[in-house]
């Protein structure tokens, strides 16, 4: 395992709840799934990692795929108002 | 006097020295029509129209039967059985001129007064009843459109397809208030509403189809009021129901495109579902505070739940009203919602039916994600329809699934009543450990509940859920 920079954005209810919307962080996890699950519990996020998704560099991932170092990584939750 | 009224009607009293008839009319809404149950009835005018051509039979009658005044009131939009459609007053000197003229202003209103009348039957379906529904207007529909038809990409064939074009918007609320103005100006022929909601003040700020004075009524009414006001060509089709599973296939294969303008997941995954089932493009938003999110499902591509697998419990995002929402996004995301639904009609430029746009009205910034279809898609791929983990339903559920557990309440200390089964009160805003052993938590609407239950799987707990639907879901619950 190694350390990899990462930028997160928040989108929607992650960012209300984070209370921020963009930051830069170090992680240890190697795949989506697992940095997900990470700032789940480091941030109380309060919302099943199962239902969130990641965009990396632009693209919706599955929860396989290895964090990329340098990566732009967006956290999308469901969003249901109207 | 000829007048028409949204409210229902009351007869008036009456007076005159000089008259010593006095003939009043109700005319009401009776449960059949040509042995077919009648539920509702619907009346639709041209309001100017209308009124002029009801006081020029005003008048006629007045001069006919030599009657001293005649009144008529009639009501529009949507009536129940048992109320009053027509009120006629009439005052003459004798009685024989007071009732002869009452019946003939009866008889000719029908036939020269344009209001139309649309009966709902028992069987679920609807129609309109003797004189035609709007009718065409190409004059005035190739004037409303002549500036748009001078775009290379519509031109005169691009409004036919418009014209020919059938839209299901989905909810009238704030996504809808961004999107129908566009459809119904851009000429699209026919546009279905769907909304079983009344108007409410807290809705106006971001649901501008709609004033003060709507307050209370039925929202799928005023908005087809807005929509005929801007374009009566419009054939506007109301549907003051719910979406729910029985009536989803029905609604959406009787339309080309379907816009998502609901406020809840359930509603949003249903209609992914049934355009799947059906073949039709969806397009979907929604908006949470300052952002929104937007995509067009294709029946032959990536849809909503190749992105969202497993099924989130209705309240985990919370909902418009608990966290807030800017007037201007769900408007702007409605009229992105017009602008794909009008591409896909006319087929110009790209839809984002690959994209998942993200839009922060803060900065203006918008993200464009590209999304691929997922082969464990509970609807399009092979996957299996998972739930949230973090909730049951009900406490018959939570007993399966847990066995023995402790109730925890975490609403604050000033939330009443208190429950009255066994259970430990912690609440959410001080909350810090839980206790051991398996847990069903609980608060008002199962929003709070559902977060610390996330919270715990998150931590690797999977013996904590919540129940949802909060306080009101124990009630039925008898503790062994
Ligand atoms: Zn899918």
């Amino acid at each position: 395992m190694s350390a990899k920079n990462v930028t997160v954005r928040y989108f929607a209810v992650l960012r209300d709840r984070r209370g921020l919307g963009e930051e830069t962080l170090s992680t240890e996890s190697d795949t989506v799934g697992d940095f997900i699950r990470e700032l789940v519990v480091r941030y109380r996020l309060d919302l099943a990692p199962a239902l969130i998704r990641a965009a990396q560099d632009g693209s919706f991932v599955d929860d396989s795929t290895p964090i990329r170092d340098g990566a732009q990584i967006v956290l999308v939750p469901p969003v249901a108002g109207g | 006097m000829f007048q028409l009224s949204h409210e229902p009607l009351i007869p008036w009293p009456v007076a005159s020295d000089s008259a010593g008839g006095f003939v009043t009319f109700e005319g009401k809404v009776r449960n059949h029509a040509n042995l077919r149950q009648v539920l509702r009835l619907e009346y639709e005018a041209y309001d100017d129209l209308a009124i002029s051509e009801g006081e020029k039979l005003v008048a006629e009658a007045v001069e006919r039967y030599r009657l001293e005044s005649a009144t008529v009131v009639h009501r529009v939009g949507l009536l129940e059985v048992g109320e009053t459609a027509v009120i006629i007053q009439t005052a003459a000197a004798h009685r024989r001129e007071a009732f002869a003229g009452c019946e003939w202003i009866l008889d000719q209103l029908k036939h020269r007064v344009p209001i139309w009348k649309k009966e709902y039957y028992a069987d679920g379906d609807s129609g309109w009843v003797g004189a035609d529904a709007p009718g065409p207007n190409p004059e005035l529909e190739a004037q409303l459109t002549q500036r748009q038809r001078r775009l290379a990409e519509i031109g005169d064939d691009g409004q036919v397809r418009l014209k020919a074009a059938r839209v299901l918007v989905v909810g009238t609320g704030g996504l809808a208030a961004g999107c129908l103005p566009y459809l119904a100006a851009a000429g699209v022929g026919q546009l279905g509403l769907i909304d079983d909601d009344l108007v409410d003040l807290s809705n106006l700020h971001r649901q501008i189809l709609f004033t003060v004075e709507d307050v209370g009524r039925l929202k799928v009414e005023r908005a087809a009021q807005f929509v005929n006001r801007l374009n009566p060509t419009v054939e506007v089709h109301r549907h003051a129901e719910r979406l729910t599973e029985v009536n989803a296939d029905r609604f959406v294969a009787s339309y080309d495109w379907i816009v998502d303008g609901s406020d809840n997941l359930p509603t949003k995954f249903l209609l992914n579902e049934a355009c799947r089932r059906h073949g039709k493009p969806l397009v979907t938003a929604s908006v949470h505070g300052f952002e929104g999110q937007l995509l067009t499902v294709q029946p032959d591509g990536p849809c909503l739940r190749c992105l969202f697998p497993t099924a989130p419990a209705s309240r985990c995002v919370g909902t418009c009203a608990e966290n807030g929402i800017l007037g201007v996004v769900p408007g702007i995301l409605g009229m992105l919602q017009a602008n794909e639904v009008l591409k896909g009609i006319l087929g110009y430029g790209e839809l984002l039916s690959h994209r998942t746009l993200l839009l922060d009205l803060r900065s203006g910034e918008t993200m464009s994600l590209s999304r691929t279809a997922n082969p464990g898609c509970p609807v399009c791929g092979g996957g299996t329809d998972i739930s949230d983990p973090c909730e049951v339903a009900s406490m018959s559920e939570a007993h399966a699934r847990l066995g023995v557990f402790i109730v925890v309440d975490v609403r604050e200390p000033d939330e009443e009543p208190t429950i009255s089964c066994d259970h430990v009160r912690l609440p959410f805003s001080t909350l810090d450990d839980l206790p051991e052993g398996n847990l069903v938590v609980v608060c008002e609407t199962g929003t709070r509940s559902l977060r610390v239950a996330a919270r715990c799987l998150a931590g690797g707990r999977t013996n904590v859920v919540s129940l949802r639907g909060g306080v009101a879901s124990l009630a039925e619950y008898e503790p062994r």
